[in-house]
């Protein structure tokens, strides 16, 4: 692996995900979460290079909506910016690979979205093609059953794993004030609920909620000043897959798969439990599973830690859901967890998703230590 | 019966009606500003570094991106700065043609608002004109942009009174 | 006055936003819709390697190379993956009571195909083996909905 640039994670900051906010748009939930993450680097916003934002009009409902946000980024003077449909942790992507061609040393990555004031499933069904899916009707939770289906009969795994799974998650999100659902919930009584659509029950799968979401990324020379502990970025890669459902094998992600071989390659890590911790931006127990067959992850193993925040089931604030998983693994790594930190851990893996059936797969190595010297 | 080959004559269109159904916010800001149209007044929120006020009120300063705190009022007299002459119909906007559309700066604010300019010839209009807010009659205004009719021209001098702490 | 002191009632708007859109089909979509309507036939394309995707891109699913022929395949076929819609939400599913994606493996095809179980969608699992049920002779219009849905395949 080439000698690259190391970037770090120097600032995170986001609102408590919450099922609707009735007092401010999206815009204006950002701006508390951008500020937060630069006083947290004790800097201002001319000291910051690049700006990247990821949101989708059609969540909002207003069609251009992303343009408001640069009022709320601090876009003045003129910046040089940039808009993904896509989830934050995409974003922070393009900032990484930004500061690899030396183009900047710092970058404000946000994600917004008034998740509550649209209809997500409807929207899910937009992302599929006009002609053989879409006029089906299908939408997100529901192609994510076809894949829990799949999965299920593939390798025997029961309802009740993915309960457990569940109940794992919402253990360890009990602890984390910024979550939605803040409850340890035991697996019977999740294997209790009904099926919304079989088989994902309703306590497998995450309610609407909303929130802002601002993380700082810096290159070396700068984030030590910036941050008292930096978290250094060991290694990214990410991966798509066809958008036709019936032309995967939705049981597998051969995308995660690859995506994480090469992350840990370029970490110079051989296997992903060699991390201690992993945040994965799965919405159901059973993506998860499918995700943790991928990147060689036990679901019901004790080291790596999966969702030490609890996940995505008890906090889905869609477009921030996947950077969230990249500030936890900030949190975690520079002591900033709390009481759900996770002892002596040094290093994570993240990953992010976009599209339907994990159809886009992101993953990040992150580490205490710089990667490269 | 076996084919041997699907028909030549493709089907050239598929068709969809995406509905949407939204429950928007309109956010406090908004939401007091458009409550206090009902009432005659214009509010406005003020930068808390350069002291610039903002009409409709915003949550920061777009410019120095320092919070904008606090609330004030606006006059609804304020100054044309800049014009267009409107020539062919708009859809769902039933005006007499031609019109004027107008960026008026309230007196006490700064930043202009977007405005229809009536009750004199477009060729009037300049650059510099001093306008005043025509309001719907009390009891028919709802707290909303119809609230203001439109701007007409005045005499009413520029006032140092504005903004007004609230 | 500062905004942190004022008590406001929240103001909330329902607004539906509709956006029509006629799509182009283009010549394999085109030509595959048509086989539907006029000539109740499912038409797959295959691909480099020998392989037959159904429905057909105007390219491969698999490798992006250009799709050969035009191959027919059965109106049956095997399931591989149900998702049972217990609560349908209006106006996005097709039907107001419950029923089922599913992903069917065609006879003669590679790839599956997405549609729905309705009068059957209760009994259809990974493995059955369901037959499509067409719409009537002038009711097809050249849509996938030219197909009503797939139910369990008896022994005739």
């Amino acid at each position: 692996m080439a000698q690259l640039r190391n970037v770090a994670i120097v600032g995170f900051a986001q609102l408590p995900v919450v099922a609707r906010d009735e007092h401010r748009t999206a815009t204006e939930m950002l701006y508390p979460a951008v500020r937060q993450a630069l006083e947290q680097c004790g800097v201002g916003r001319d000291d910051i290079d690049y700006q990247i934002a990821g949101s989708t009009d059609y969540m909002d409902g207003r069609p251009f909506g992303f343009v408001a946000a640069l009022e709320s980024m601090g876009s003045w003077p003129p910046r040089e910016d940039l808009h993904l449909e896509m989830d934050g942790i995409f974003c922070a992507y393009y900032a990484w690979l930004r500061m690899q061609a030396g183009y900047c040393d710092t970058a404000l990555v946000v994600a917004h979205g008034k998740v509550s004031e649209g209809e997500p499933r409807r929207v899910s069904n937009l992302q599929m093609d006009p002609y053989y899916h879409a006029p089906l009707g299908i939408d997100a939770t529901a192609s994510s059953a076809l894949q829990a289906s799949m999965f299920m009969a593939r390798t025997g795994v029961s309802d009740r794993d993915l309960a457990r799974v569940a109940a794992r998650n919402r253990k360890h999100g009990a602890s984390n004030p910024d979550n939605q659902l803040r409850s340890a919930v035991s697996a019977e009584e999740l294997q209790n609920t009904p099926f919304v659509v079989e088989p994902l029950r309703a306590g497998y799968l995450p309610p609407v909620g909303e929130t802002a979401t601002c993380l700082i990324l810096a290159a070396e020379g700068k984030a030590e000043r910036l941050c008292d502990r930096p978290v250094w970025i060991h290694g990214v890669e990410h991966r798509s897959e066809l958008q036709t459902l019936g032309a995967r094998d939705l049981s597998r992600s051969a995308g995660a798969k690859l995506a994480s071989e090469k992350a840990l390659a370029m970490a110079g890590l051989d296997r992903a439990d060699q991390v201690d911790f992993a945040e994965l931006a799965a919405t159901n127990p059973a993506e998860e599973m499918v995700l943790c067959e991928a990147l060689g992850l036990d679901p019901f193993g004790t080291r790596p830690v999966l969702n030490p925040s609890g996940g995505p089931l008890c906090a889905d604030p869609i477009m921030s859901t996947g950077l969230i998983r990249l500030g936890e693994a900030f949190r975690q790594l520079s002591g900033r967890a709390g009481e759900r930190a996770v002892s002596g851990a040094e290093r994570a893996l993240v990953h992010g998703q976009q599209g339907h059936c994990l159809q886009t797969n992101i993953v990040w190595i992150c580490g205490t230590k710089r990667r490269w010297s | 019966m076996a084919f041997t080959a699907p028909p030549d004559d493709a089907v050239k269109y598929v068709e969809s009606l995406v509905w949407l159904p939204y429950h928007y916010v309109a956010g406090d800001y908004r939401a007091v500003y458009l409550r206090a149209l009902k009432d005659k007044r214009i509010l406005g929120s003020r930068c808390d570094k350069t002291g610039k006020v903002f009409v409709p009120p915003v949550i920061n300063s777009p410019e120095s991106f320092a919070p904008c705190s606090e609330i004030v009022e606006v006059s609804d007299c304020g100054t044309i700065t800049t014009f267009c002459i409107v020539n062919i119909p708009v859809i769902g906007r039933n005006l007499e043609l031609p019109y004027v559309a107008a960026s008026v700066v309230l007196d006490g604010a700064d930043i202009p608002i977007f405005a229809l300019i009536q009750e004199c010839r477009p060729e009037e209009v300049h650059m510099g004109m001093r306008v005043e807010a025509v309001w719907k009659p009390d009891g028919e205004r709802q707290g909303d942009h119809e609230d203001i009719l439109h701007f007409r021209p005045t005499s009413r001098p520029r006032s140092g009174e504005w903004p007004r702490p609230l | 006055m500062q905004f942190a002191d004022v008590v406001v009632e929240p103001m909330t708007l329902r607004q539906v936003m509709e956006f029509p859109y006629k799509h182009s089909t283009g010549p394999v979509v085109g030509r595959f819709l048509a086989g539907l309507k006029e000539q109740r036939q499912i038409w797959g394309r295959r691909v480099a390697g020998g392989a037959v995707v159904v429905p057909p891109q105007g390219f491969s699913e698999w490798d992006g190379s250009a799709c050969s022929e035009w191959v027919p395949v059965a109106d049956e076929g095997t399931v591989v993956a149900v998702a049972r819609v217990w609560q349908p939400v209006e106006r996005l599913h097709p039907f107001a009571e419950p029923f089922a994606y599913i992903l069917v493996r065609l006879d003669g095809a590679d790839t599956a195909m997405l549609h729905v179980a309705k009068a059957d969608f209760e009994h259809v699992r990974i493995g059955s083996r369901v037959r499509a049920i067409w719409g009537a002779d002038g009711e097809r219009r050249g849509s996938i909905w030219d197909i009503r849905e797939f139910r369990l395949a008896r022994a005739s």
